[in-house]
């Protein structure tokens, strides 16, 4: 088992992170959670999640301008460390390596 | 998008979000909220954006968000210091610290249960709607100058108190459920079920808030062919509780019937003494006694009353006294209330007055109970104490350091109470483990339930043992000059030392007491139960007649009679092993008029007192002419003597208007429980109203012999089943209130002696801890293992020798009490209370031993090379 272990709510929510590119902050990775997988996700429990891979070192974050749209209140935006790119890749190939190990798989059987 | 500002998120939410988010997350999240707030307020509704902020908000109470209350005032950080004070402490010294955990939450548990068993015992029939006014009449019959208290009534009371005492709003009869025990049979098909039942009044169900689960309380008994019967009874009779309507057939020994079913109860709770299965109305019963059996002169049913608001009963019982005199001349008794729920635990009556019941047994366990509370107190403090004066260095140090006398005290104080916190819910924790044992030995249906009371009082109890026990250290302590305890040079003062002793000999003489209350009830009931009654109650069956049975009896146990393995059998109205019916209706030859004896009075047939192998004294047994044995009759020793007969065989008698030939007098027998005298009794000869009949098998072949009965049984009686009981079984049965008591007080006093044995483990070990250098120096000049022994045994021994002279006086005192309830009970020996003081002496020889041999058989190296 890889060092790097990855949930799979981490995996979906650092991808929409890549995804955003420059536009991550929270209710825009909610909002594209929800538009491209239709999942419903409460603020809460996304915080939790972009905290937690902060600390780990695969985000950083920082202040963007304050907005009228948001009370005065400035975004923070998030974006993919090269060590959670790296991390991310490395997760990708193991899975592809685990699909193509699958003897005789076929699509469309 | 501009926002609109009439709309603007919940203000109560924004601040609840804000006092626990964290400071460095609230611009942001603020934002995020804001703005999806403004995003679902514009593309769908303000109610919905609300409620979305309101779910967003909740959503964030997770652990990463909070603030992190750790604050740096000082009182937090002291708390958080005596807290890892407090864990370090008791890590290190596990084994006090379990002895004293163990000590104190088994008491607590114990007494918990006691609690329970109390309040489910005062609670018992207080359920009644009408409680406050709900009263059972009671008669006290003259006879020979002394008064004799009992419930039974003439039928016809009820209705004459309901119609002429303005005071009764209403009154009711009912028959005695013991009178037909669990006879009456009754069926809906074929099966017959044996139940158990009674006949009462109109207004029986307006009385007494037993609950219907259909019918109408105020006509279920209306009608003379209605039965109103409990749930569990309609299963087994229709497997159905929609049965209203339905008939029964009901039979009782030559009483029987078809009634429909009126009303349904609710299963009785386990809080109402009155237990039975359905009712039929006693109007059955009135018109089958007739007036023959319906006048002032005959006692067979009891009677309840209504009584108007604020009626002063006192006033009441004046005016009631001669009521029945009034009705009938000759009569001897006088009439009283008393309330319903007072009978339970007071239904003793001697002479006319109230003497007690099983009140008896609620103040004993009530004693029983505070005796171990105070026993795993004492022990709580003593140990927590004892350790506390290890802990004078660290004291010592705290206050060089600057802690303030009010910082330790809370030190200790809180250390002391997290302890008999702890206790507390271990002890919650073991209640709810042994409630169904609990039940099952006290023949109740208890839980566990968390009223404010029991709250109230545990948490009450917990917290005194807290305080007092953590009070020494705390203030004691906490006040030395931290020069003298750094220099060692205190050491525990002499009135500590003699306090704590005081409380050792205090506990331990409480768990003497307990010993000797212990043997003395086991030794009790032992002696009723192998007692010598006068008649031979072993291996003997007891059947009730019924079915075929009950018309052809000679025939029915002549056939019987023949089943291999019987050795004798033969029936009797009487029950034996407790009083059944009496009569004064006995005239002889010489009796003063004004003179009433009371005889207990046995219809009998032929082989009576062979099958129960009681010995005649003079005369002859019945013989088998059934026709002229009638006119004969045998009464008892104390009924001769009592009728003052010099010439008893011969003599003619006049009993209810006929004439009968004393043929012999029986020895005396216990036929009755030994609370009870022998009384006088007679047995007259009858081949009707015979309840029950007596077998008498082999002993060799008890299993073969039940079972060859019982397939003669379903022969002659096909429809019925064989339902036996042994005679001594049935005679135990009457101790069960004892039996109960004597396996709980063993229990208890098991659990007191274990807990203040504990208690002096803790104390020995802890004595033996300190006095290491001592027992080191002493080896070295050269003291035997055995002399270090014996020196620190000898503090203990004197301890227990002391307890020993206080606890025996009172314990004998008490041991008399008790006795004097019996009239027929064990002396009291000299070698029973020397058992008790060696047991207990030996306990804590034992208990002892093991910290001393450790104590004195250390290389006195190992705790003489420091310093």
């Amino acid at each position: 088992m890889s060092k790097h272990h990855l949930g799979e709510f981490e995996e979906i929510v650092m991808l929409t992170v890549a995804i955003l590119a420059d536009e991550a902050y929270g209710v825009a990775i909610i909002d594209e959670m929800e538009s491209r997988l239709n999942r419903k996700v409460s603020i809460g429990a996304l915080q939790t999640v972009l905290r937690r891979l902060e600390k780990k070192g695969y985000l950083s974050s920082q202040f963007g301008e304050a907005t009228n749209m948001r009370g005065g209140k400035r975004k923070r935006y998030f974006s993919l460390t090269t060590y959670g790119k790296n991390v991310l890749t490395e997760v990708k190939e193991q899975r592809l390596s685990l699909w193509e190990a699958i003897p005789n798989f076929s699509l469309n059987k | 998008m501009p926002p609109k500002h009439k709309t603007t998120p919940p203000k109560l939410a924004c601040r609840l979000l804000l006092w626990f988010l964290k400071e460095e997350l609230a611009e942001e999240v603020l934002g995020d909220l804001d703005e999806k707030f403004y995003h679902t307020a514009a593309q769908r509704s303000v109610l919905q954006a609300k409620v979305n902020y309101w779910y967003q908000v909740l959503q964030y109470l997770r652990p990463f968000a909070m603030k992190k209350h750790r604050s740096n005032s000082k009182l937090f950080i002291m708390v958080q210091h005596n807290f890892k004070l407090s864990y370090r402490t008791f890590i290190r010294y596990k084994s006090s610290f379990l002895i004293n955990l163990a000590g104190l939450s088994s008491g607590l548990a114990c007494t918990l249960l006691i609690f329970l068993w109390i309040a489910d015992e005062l609670a018992m029939d207080k359920f009644h709607e009408k409680d406050e006014q709900l009263y059972q009449v009671y008669l006290n019959h003259e006879e020979n100058g002394s008064i004799r208290t009992a419930p039974p009534t003439p039928g016809i009371l009820a209705e004459a108190l309901a119609n002429e005492v303005p005071e009764v709003v209403t009154a009711v009869e009912d028959t005695d459920m013991d009178w037909f025990g669990n006879n009456f049979a009754l069926s809906a098909g074929k099966e017959k079920i044996k139940a158990r039942g009674k006949f009462s009044g109109k207004d029986y169900l307006n009385l007494f808030s037993f609950k219907l689960r259909s019918g109408d309380p105020e006509q279920v008994l209306d009608d003379k062919s209605s039965i109103v019967i409990t749930e569990s009874l309609a299963l087994k009779l229709f497997g159905s509780l929609d049965v209203i309507g339905k008939s029964v057939d009901w039979h009782l020994l030559h009483f029987k019937g078809q009634a429909k079913v009126s009303g349904i109860l609710y299963d009785l709770s386990g809080n109402s003494s009155e237990q039975f299965d359905f009712i039929l109305p006693f109007t059955i019963f009135k018109d089958d006694l007739d007036s023959d059996g319906m006048h002032w002169g005959n006692f067979n049913s009891y009677t309840y009353a209504e009584l108007a608001n604020g009626a002063d009963v006192k006033q009441l019982n004046k005016k009631l006294a001669n009521f029945i005199k009034q009705k009938d001349e000759g009569s001897n008794v006088t009439v009283f209330m008393t309330k319903f729920s007072d009978i339970y635990l007071h239904g003793n009556y001697e002479a006319g007055v109230q003497t007690g019941g099983r009140i008896i047994y609620v103040t004993l366990f009530s004693i029983i109970g505070i005796f171990i509370l105070l026993i795993a107190c004492i022990n709580f403090m003593n140990l927590t104490t004892a350790r506390a004066s290890r802990r004078l260095k660290e004291i010592g140090v705290k206050k060089t350091l600057g802690a303030r006398r009010g910082g330790l005290f809370s030190q200790f104080m809180g250390e002391a109470i997290i302890m008999s916190v702890t206790a507390l819910i271990i002890a919650l924790v073991l209640v709810y483990m042994v409630i169904p044992q609990f039940n099952e030995l006290t023949g109740k249906s208890i839980s566990l339930q968390l009223t404010w009371k029991l709250v109230g009082i545990t948490s009450g109890i917990t917290l005194i043992t807290g305080i007092l026990a953590g009070s020494y250290p705390a203030i004691y302590l906490s006040g030395f000059r931290p020069i003298n305890i750094l220099k060692g040079k205190l050491n525990a003062s002499f009135g500590e030392v003699w306090i704590r002793k005081g409380l050792v000999v205090f506990q331990f003489a409480l768990s003497i007491i307990m010993i000797v209350s212990v043997l003395v009830v086991y030794q009790q009931i032992n002696f009723a139960q192998t007692k010598n009654l006068g008649y031979d109650r072993t291996n003997v069956l007891k059947v009730p007649i019924e079915g075929k049975a009950v018309e052809n009896i000679p025939v029915f146990l002549n056939e019987l009679k023949q089943v291999p393995g019987v050795i004798e059998a033969s029936c009797t109205s009487h029950s034996i092993v407790s009083s059944g019916s009496f009569t004064t209706g006995v005239s002889w030859p010489g009796k003063d008029p004004d003179q009433i004896i009371r005889f207990e009075q046995a219809r009998v047939y032929h082989g009576f007192l062979e099958t129960l192998g009681i010995q005649l004294a003079m005369g002859r047994s019945f013989s088998d002419h059934v026709d002229s044995e009638k006119s004969k009759i045998i009464f008892n020793e104390t009924a001769i003597e009592a009728m003052g007969l010099e010439n008893p065989i011969g003599t003619t008698v006049i009993m209810w208007g006929e004439e009968k030939e004393i043929i012999g007098v029986v020895k005396d027998f216990h036929y009755s429980s030994l609370h009870s005298m022998v009384e006088p009794m007679l047995f007259h000869f009858d081949t009707e109203f015979l309840q029950n009949v007596f077998i008498k098998i082999d002993s060799k072949q008890i299993g073969e012999t039940i079972s060859a009965i019982e397939s003669f049984y379903n022969k002659f009686n096909s429809g019925y089943t064989l339902e036996y009981e042994f005679l001594d079984q049935n005679y135990q049965a009457q101790y069960i209130a004892e039996q109960r008591i004597s396996t709980l007080s063993r229990f208890f006093a098991g659990v007191a002696i274990i807990i203040s044995c504990l208690g002096l483990f803790g104390l020995a070990a802890f004595t033996a801890e300190r006095r290491q250098k001592e027992i080191g120096v002493r080896k070295v000049l050269g003291a035997s293992s055995f002399r270090i022994i014996a020196l620190l045994s000898n503090d203990f021994t004197k301890m227990v020798l002391a307890s020993i002279v206080i606890a025996l006086p009172v314990s004998y005192m008490l041991a008399e009490n008790w006795l004097s309830n019996f009239a027929y009970h064990i002396q009291l020996k000299w070698w029973l209370f020397g058992l008790a003081a060696v047991s207990s002496l030996i306990i804590a020889w034992l208990t002892v031993g093991i910290q001393t041999i450790k104590a004195a058989l250390t290389n006195p190296v190992e705790c003489l090379k420091d310093e």
